[in-house]
């Protein structure tokens, strides 16, 4: 699964690569989109705290309560007004929500993600 | 059909509830302890108001970008999921179509979440708003 591939999914207006730091590697828009390379780069260095984060409190919540399922995450998702960001290891998908279909979403940003 | 009843009237639901303005006022139904209820609110009200943080950042560098105002947040995990949309929450387990099924609904029936989020989680619980606010 790569950029092109995940730009196949309903709705898709971006999809972008970037590193264990954040930083954009590689990046599709598509064409007409509100969608800049600089929103990309901040949302991906926001995914990346956001995975941490989650990282954390699922860890957390699976030691309190006992509650298994959580760990290993498979993604993170944020749903914005108009468009909803998919991501996980070092991929990210950027749907628009009336076309969105996340569990297609999260399953091949698993597989771009193991590419 | 209030919006909790109808999240947990789904096979595959593990718990859903309703959080208030600092995440201590909450009711939920389900396979949770009150104690890990209030857990689950406070935590879902911390990453709201931290993703709510970061689209004013990103509409900062680009106005009309589409992500403001942010409607929720998923968190997938190996077997459950948890949805979030505007004050409520959902703890799914991971089967086919749960998850576009329970995000449908929550966001249809929470409807589209206002640009204060304070306001809109502390209107929740009721008193003026603004003199607890501001």
């Amino acid at each position: 699964m790569n950029l092109d591939q995940l730009m196949d999914l309903p709705g898709a207006l971006a999809a972008f690569s970037y590193t264990d730091k954040g930083d954009l590697n590689d990046h599709r828009v598509r064409e007409g989109s509100e969608i800049t390379p600089q929103v990309l780069d901040l949302l991906a260095h926001s995914c990346v705290a956001n995975m941490a984060v989650a990282t954390l409190e699922a860890r957390g919540w699976e030691s309190l309560t006992g509650q298994k399922g959580f760990e290993p995450l498979q993604g993170f998702s944020i749903v914005g007004l108009e468009w909803s960001a998919v991501v996980n290891g070092q991929c990210g998908v950027v749907m628009r929500n009336r076309d969105v279909n996340y569990e297609a979403a999260f399953n091949a940003i698993q597989a771009c993600t193991a590419s | 059909m209030h919006i909790v009843k109808q999240l947990m009237a789904i096979p595959g639901v593990i718990a859903a509830g309703e959080f208030a303005y600092r995440g201590d006022r909450f009711s939920y139904e389900g396979a949770l302890t009150a104690e890990f209820a209030r857990m689950a609110a406070i935590l879902c009200r911390s990453n709201t108001m931290s993703v709510n943080m970061q689209s004013e950042i990103f509409d900062s560098f680009a106005e009309n970008c589409g992500c403001r105002p942010v409607q929720g947040w998923i968190v997938r995990g190996s077997q459950v999921a948890v949805c979030n949309i505007g004050n409520y929450f959902a703890f799914i387990e991971n089967r086919p179509e749960l998850l576009n099924d329970v995000m449908t609904i929550m966001r249809a029936k929470v409807g589209d979440v206002g640009g204060d989020l304070l306001v809109s989680l502390y209107a929740r619980i009721g008193g003026d708003v603004k003199e607890a606010l501001y």
